[in-house]
């Protein structure tokens, strides 16, 4: 096969893939909820066929190839999704599943680490009070207080990672419940918190003299405020995402990937658990901390049922159903389980029900996610297009 | 003095309630090394299943004219254990089974799940399920000594649950069946090795289990008055809770954390001023001292991890 063709069908498919993931969830969102699930089951069902006949793995050699133009793709359905969306509220279901997405890429570090931590939640929680407290009672600026917000996540991390470095498995499991659960009880309990009654007026971020929460003009035409933060968090997303796949490309993500599967295995080979452990913990608590001040000054008011062991429960669900240990499966994962929650608003009382029974599900039918966690290839993606396949 | 015991009494009923859930974490996690998370949901899920009973209406009437009213009591409980039993039998294949030899978080969070789906099942199919329901008041409550919160009711849970835990040791220890559990839980392949069934002593688990369970929810909603649909994943973690502490997969130890838990909880919230609302924060935080500085529990060995 000539080079020529092979490197224009691969640009070819690079772009029709990342049109079609874009497309999926352009039509989840905008449908009803036999829609969203409909495109779970038939993304699920398009994985498994290319898993089957081995397209997979020409696919991701594709988009390794050609990553520029499939984010060009991309970032172009970013920028127009305030045009093409009719309503505010599908803006906000979007803006929502950029942050969850990003709290889920952080949980994915510890994840990979093999510990599933159930107090994701309180990382976020501590992010949001924090940056909104600050913000409130110092009449900081947002931006600021996000920054600290993470920072304060971040020192939880690693107060709640030194547990990890003793205890393992189930152990570890019910010590992450037990710290989650005494967070959410501090929090009812502490009056300055807000206490069970939340935190209401969180200011806004603002650039400049205009505040986000502001609706734009952008060519003569109207935008809802949604939009601003649509870009914002978004472009956080895509900050969060390369530093997540950096990491993960790493040796950092190796030694990590390592300590999952067997730790003692890794500590023979030199790798330095205590370090290790304790930076999934810490990093993977700031990306939470950062979704949590963007949650904060997003919605204006926070309150303790955020940030509560469901709420836990619900990113471990988004990692579990993306992929454990992908990143890029992750973040479809939290934007495809967030529009199936918003959906689901209208009967509130099956919402926990429904994550229960997905949970289920994918641990029985399809325990690797959406899409499986992918073997290392260590050599620049140009070689990889000289082989002849 | 009378306020210091009878907030022990309080404990020690507490802390039965707790046992019992303990026990059924131990016992599933000896023979199948698995954390069963919805074992409290299960338990919850026996209370609403006493008071469906006692909602049918002429039931409990035709039963009391028949029956002395210890006797309806006791077909009512033994009929919504026996319910759950076979509940947990069918979470067994449902969440559990398929598990079997992978990943370990894999049950862990599938048995979560399956105890939020039965929690939100009640709370969808029960009526009003979304709201606390007022448990009936089938034990009589008369005080028998005034001052120290000595009632029949809390006579009887204090007493159930010696002669179930009676009743189990003289199971696991007398029978061959309950040799052939504690086989496969010392050894699992050598327990094969010798001819014992295995999955039917599995089986046989998850139905005693789930009847302590059953007996354990009616036991703790006839302690707080009151229950919750959600009530059974706080029950659950504080039961497994008390499982680590005691030393997981000892049935003694079961008992022994279950009341620890219970006595701290019941003596922060009695003797610290504004303590009420701390008094989980304590017994969390205790779970957690306790998994780190002695994770093999107050009763148990330590184990060595092999290569």
């Amino acid at each position: 096969m000539h080079k020529t063709s092979l490197f224009s069908q691969n640009v070819a498919i690079s772009i029709l893939v990342s049109f079609t993931g874009c497309a999926l969830l352009y039509i989840a969102l905008i449908g009803p909820i036999i829609a969203a699930l409909a495109v779970l089951i038939l993304a699920l069902t398009l994985m498994v066929v290319a898993e089957r006949t081995g397209k997979v793995e020409h696919l991701y050699r594709a988009l390794a190839c050609h990553q520029g133009k499939s984010l060009t793709v991309i970032i172009v359905f970013v920028l127009i999704l305030p045009l093409i969306l009719s309503n505010n509220y599908l803006l906000h279901v979007a803006v929502m599943g950029g942050i969850y997405s990003i709290v889920a890429l952080g949980l994915n570090f510890q994840v990979g680490t093999g510990m599933v931590n159930f107090a994701t939640a309180a990382f976020f929680g501590t992010g949001a009070y924090t940056s909104a407290l600050l913000a409130i009672n110092f009449g900081l600026s947002p931006w600021l207080t996000t920054v600290f917000g993470m920072v304060a996540a971040a020192s939880l991390g690693i107060i709640f990672g030194f547990p990890a470095l003793k205890t393992r498995g189930y152990y570890l499991s019910l010590i992450t419940m037990s710290l989650q659960i005494i967070f959410t009880l501090m929090i009812i309990n502490t009056s300055w918190l807000g206490g069970p009654n939340g935190i209401p007026n969180i200011p806004a971020y603002s650039l400049g003299a205009t505040s986000l929460r502001m609706p734009i003009i952008i060519f003569g035409m109207d935008f809802p405020y949604q939009a601003n933060y649509l870009y914002l968090v978004y472009s956080l997303l895509g900050l969060a995402m390369f530093v997540a796949l950096r990491l993960h490309n790493s040796r950092t993500g190796l030694a990590w990937n390592a300590i999952e599967q067997d730790e003692i295995v890794a500590i023979t080979q030199g790798i330095n658990l205590t370090k290790s452990k304790l930076l999934a913990f810490a990093l993977g608590a700031a990306f939470a901390g950062l979704a949590g001040g963007l949650y904060g000054h997003y919605t204006s008011f926070i309150g303790v049922e955020d940030f509560d062991f469901s709420k836990s429960l619900v990113f471990i669900c988004m990692v579990l159903l993306g992929g454990m240990d992908n990143p890029l499966g992750v973040v479809l994962g939290a934007l495809m389980l967030t529009i199936i929650d918003e959906k689901l608003r209208d009967f509130a009382d099956y919402r926990m029900l429904m994550y229960s029974v997905i949970l289920i599900i994918i641990l029985l039918a399809r325990p690797q996610g959406l899409l499986p966690k992918r073997i290392r290839i260590y050599q620049a993606a140009k070689s990889i297009v000289n082989l002849k396949i | 003095m009378s306020l210091v015991l009878s907030q022990i009494i309080n404990a020690v009923m507490l802390g039965c309630t707790y046992s019992l859930v303990a026990i059924g974490f131990s016992l599933f996690f000896g023979v199948m090394d698995v954390v069963v998370f919805c074992a409290g949901d299960v338990a919850i899920f026996g209370a609403f299943s006493i008071m469906a009973l006692v909602g049918i209406v002429f039931l409990q009437p035709i039963l009391d004219a028949v029956f002395p009213h210890y006797v309806t009591i006791f077909l009512l409980v033994s009929l919504s254990s026996v319910t759950t039993a076979f509940l947990m039998l069918l979470m067994y294949r449902i969440v559990i089974k398929p598990f079997e030899g992978k990943s370990p978080l894999m049950p862990l969070l599938s048995t979560i799940a399956a105890g939020i789906a039965l929690s939100e099942l009640i709370g969808i199919f029960y009526p009003q399920g979304r709201n606390p329901q007022a448990f009936p008041q089938l034990l009589p409550s008369d005080v028998m000594i005034p001052g120290i919160m000595l009632s029949e009711r809390n006579l009887i849970i204090i007493l159930a649950t010696i002669v179930l835990v009676t009743m189990l040791y003289w199971f696991v220890n007398k029978t061959k069946l309950g040799l052939s559990i504690q086989a496969v839980s010392q050894n699992k392949e050598a327990a094969i090795m010798i001819g014992i069934n295995r999955q039917l002593s599995i089986t046989i688990t998850f139905l005693i289990g789930g009847l302590i369970l059953g007996i354990g929810g009616f036991l703790v909603a006839s302690y707080s008055n009151i229950v919750r649909f959600d009530m059974g994943a706080m029950y659950g973690l504080k039961g497994f809770s008390a499982a680590v502490v005691g030393g997981l997969g000892s049935i003694y130890g079961a008992i022994v954390g279950g009341m620890l838990i219970a006595f701290i909880e019941v003596f922060v919230s009695a003797f610290i001023p504004g303590g009420t609302a701390y008094a989980s924060i304590a017994a969390f935080l205790v779970v957690v001292i306790f998994i780190l500085f002695r994770p093999e529990g107050i009763i148990g060995e330590k184990t060595v991890e092999k290569v």
